[in-house]
């Protein structure tokens, strides 16, 4: 054996240099990556995923904590997009969210559980009986992942930041109600900043969790990509968002409707959407909020 | 004549029948070979030699070569006729489905007005059904029709979608039917085991790796292309390295050389080789022994033997009972698979025109022991692409000179990203934090390479032409000559041969 080894080292001698060399620089790559990481680990950063017709979001919390909401349709596309946003070692999630069980909300997401560790998922608990929801229950339990439902007033606390459930009211069971009016809608505030994710909600449910918001939104993911049973003027006009973000991609629905961009313009909302904008990013640190569009 | 002549002859015949055949010739073959019977006989009478007698003899192999492709067309017009109308019927899933997007591709067998057929059936992507499952499938069966490309082959077939589909034993599609799971595992156990294990070591590659990296790893060392981007398609289709994920005889051929070098530090040659074979099979058949990988295996080991006994050895024979051997199982593939045709020729490039170019340049044989391999890879892979040229021009409408920079840079990883990969399988299934690690040595180079394809794939230099057959037959011809001339050469001043 030493023998095969010294002929071996003898005969490859270039070879082994040039993979150390290799292998050398590529190390000083990783630590770059893990220094920046330990960085990043201050920041609050929110991204909305370019996933086509259909929502995701990914919030990486002050502290490292990172939520997926959501996995646009069921394609690669939610992959493609962490792989940009994620460092190629961190196979991790802590939470995944869904905000109602539609196929344009969860469809991705069962390739994200297949591939991802998850600590946590968590949902308005409202079933759907299609073969896709149950697949993703399946992925859930085979996985082995805890499954939880979450309703109004419940929160997740962590470090400075703040998740809030606004609705759905608990035991809500799938009614003659769209389960679009069902959806998990939360706010997050941290370093200063407040978000709110709206998932597919209507009018309907914008009236009923008004009240809750009466400090504004300063990033407001908008209902429903962008449909005009959404975002109502009175709605958007209690809340005040700075930026507005539309997840939308080709559609026959005709989102987003004229009527929701004028709507978010009257109040003076910046305007994002994914279709156009790409990957989207805001981030928060040193109380600056500053946003990126990554092509 | 010599038995082993004999049998070159009577199947390069067989082959050639089999061939026009599947072109339609019809009448022309008793024509064509009659013409060459007298041809033989002729020359035979002016040179005075019996071998061509021999030779018009055999040539009666064109009429049964053809015979048999037309008796294997008929077994499969006769079987069941869809008739566009809907229809529930029960089958077994005999492929390992790929799901792509949005839907999942099932090849189902079933029993149709008495005769047993395989169905396409393509199905939502959810939920997701796998070999040996019993469904039951409620839609309207339709005759499958050349329309857009092949998305089971890796190659698009150079003929049309319906001639794809009549290669792989479909006689009819479905298209989003209702599909009900009746029962699970009702295959073959030893196949269910195979493909279970295949899909666990993708799914692990899924876990440790970001997407694109996991999908590249899967092609490499498992030939699986399901979860490709369109995009990094593309890519590879431009840049020329589409070969490699598609498990062709080069993979084929690293996993020999390189279990025939671990064999080897610690047993006798001999014994290394038939372990290494061994291995070999039981690699095939985890791959799910599809007609591609096995000729893809047939022609690694051959490879492997070539270079392992340098140009003494004569693998004629050997390759001409390699084709002979699919063409029997399958006659489709001779004329309508152009993954068939471009591994041969690339065999037969990498076999006579690689010593053949080696002597031209007068490189020393079996390559250099530099520090790096490019020049036996630059060889290997001129070799291989001056054989397929014409075939891919022909077939895809373009070939990309750029493919031999991109080869020759991406090559000189693909051997260790293999053998890091087949490790990464290993640890996976010991722990997946095992197997992380693992992953840490194997992204940086999976990287690279999945880099450089995309780098040169931004290089769009394909020239895109049409070429007259008479061209292409030219062209071969010169080659021949070309090798032809070289081992004349070779055989004058034998001292270059490797004792």
């Amino acid at each position: 054996m030493k023998e095969f080894v010294r002929k071996l080292i003898e005969n490859n001698f270039g070879k082994i240099v040039f993979w150390l060399a290799l292998f050398f620089i590529l190390d000083i790559l990783v630590f770059r990556q893990i220094g920046a990481d330990v960085l990043e680990k201050d920041k609050l950063s929110l991204y909305f995923l370019p996933v086509g017709q259909g929502d995701s979001e990914l919030l990486s919390l002050p502290g490292g904590v990172k939520v997926l909401v959501d996995g646009g349709p069921p394609d690669a596309l939610v992959l493609k997009n962490l792989d940009k946003i994620l460092s190629p070692r961190d196979r991790y999630i802590d939470i995944v969210a869904l905000s109602h069980a539609e196929l344009d909300h969860f469809g991705g997401l069962i390739e994200v559980l297949k591939r991802y560790r998850v600590g946590v998922f968590i949902w308005n608990g409202v079933p759907k009986n299609t073969s896709a929801a149950k697949g993703l229950m399946k992925m859930i339990k085979d996985k082995n992942i805890s499954l939880i439902s979450l309703a109004a007033g419940d929160a997740i606390l962590y470090g400075i930041s703040d998740i809030k459930v606004l609705w759905p009211p608990e035991n809500t069971v799938a009614s003659g109600e769209s389960l679009n009016e069902t959806a998990l809608v939360f706010g997050l505030e941290s370093k200063n900043t407040r978000a709110l994710f709206t998932g597919d909600m209507g009018e309907k449910t914008e009236n009923k969790i008004m009240a809750d918001l009466a400090n504004g939104v300063d990033i407001l993911k908008v209902g429903h990509h962008g449909s005009k049973f959404s975002s109502s003027a009175s709605f958007l006009e209690a809340i005040r968002p700075k930026a507005a973000v539309i997840e939308v991609g080709k559609n026959s629905y005709g989102h987003p409707t004229q009527e929701v961009l004028n709507r978010l313009a009257d109040v003076g909302a910046r305007i994002f959407r994914t279709d156009r904008d790409g990957l989207i990013k805001f981030e928060v640190a040193d109380d600056i909020l500053r946003f990126f569009v990554i092509k | 004549m010599e038995p082993y002549n004999i049998f070159f002859f009577g199947s390069v015949f067989f082959l050639a029948g089999v061939g026009l055949e599947s072109l339609k010739l019809n009448f022309w073959i008793l024509i064509i070979t009659a013409a060459l019977a007298a041809v033989f006989v002729l020359f035979g009478f002016w040179k005075k030699n019996r071998r061509f007698f021999w030779i018009a003899g055999l040539s009666a192999f064109i009429a049964i070569g053809a015979l048999y492709s037309a008796a294997a067309d008929r077994n499969f017009a006769e079987k069941y006729f869809p008739k566009g109308e809907t229809l529930n019927f029960q089958g077994l899933i005999v492929n390992n489905p790929a799901p792509r997007g949005s839907s999942q591709s099932l090849y189902v067998r079933t029993k149709l007005s008495g005769a047993e057929v395989k169905i396409l059936v393509k199905a939502e992507r959810y939920p997701e059904f796998h070999y040996g499952d019993l469904i039951s499938v409620n839609g309207a069966i339709k005759k499958p029709e050349s329309e857009g490309l092949p998305e089971q082959a890796g190659l698009p077939a150079q003929a049309g979608y319906a001639q794809y589909l009549a290669k792989e034993g479909i006689s009819g599609v479905v298209s989003y039917p209702e599909v009900n799971l009746i029962a699970e595992n009702k295959g073959a156990p030893f196949k269910s085991f195979l493909f279970n294990l295949k899909n666990s070591i993708v799914d692990r590659f899924g876990e440790i790796l970001p997407a694109e990296e996991a999908a590249f790893l899967s092609g490499l060392t498992l030939g699986e292309r399901s979860d490709f981007s369109p995009e990094f398609k593309e890519a590879l289709q431009t840049s020329g390295t589409t070969h490699l994920v598609a498990l062709s005889g080069y993979n084929v051929s690293i996993v020999i050389v390189a279990t025939m070098a671990l064999l080897t530090s610690f047993l006798k040659r001999r014994i290394a080789f038939i372990v290494a074979f061994i291995f070999l099979v039981a690699f095939v058949l985890m791959t799910g022994a599809e007609a591609s990988v096995v000729r893809a295996a047939i022609m690694g080991a051959l490879v492997v033997i070539a270079t392992e006994s340098g140009r003494i050895f004569n693998p004629r024979n050997a390759i001409t009972l390699a084709g002979l051997l699919m063409v029997l199982i399958n006659p489709k593939v001779l004329v309508f698979d152009a993954g068939f045709e471009l591994s041969f020729l690339a065999l037969i490039g990498i076999v006579y025109l690689k010593p053949a170019l080696e002597d031209f340049f007068n490189l020393p044989i079996g390559g250099e022991k530099g520090t790096f391999s490019w020049r036996e890879n630059l060889l290997m892979t001129s070799s291989a692409q001056l054989l397929v040229a014409p075939i891919l021009i022909q077939s895809f409408g373009n070939f990309s000179p750029i493919s031999l920079v991109s080869n020759v840079l991406i090559l000189e990883f693909i051997p260790y990203t293999m053998m890091l990969g087949f490790a990464v399988a290993v640890f996976s299934g010991i722990s997946h934090y095992l197997a992380l690690i693992g992953g840490w040595f194997v992204w940086p180079l999976l990287k690279i390479e999945t880099g450089l394809i995309e780098f040169f794939g931004n290089f769009n230099l394909s020239l895109n032409m049409s070429l007259s057959w008479i061209l292409i037959i030219i062209y071969y011809l010169v080659i021949a000559i070309f090798i032809v001339k070289m081992s004349k050469k070779n055989r004058l001043n034998n001292e270059r041969i490797r004792p």
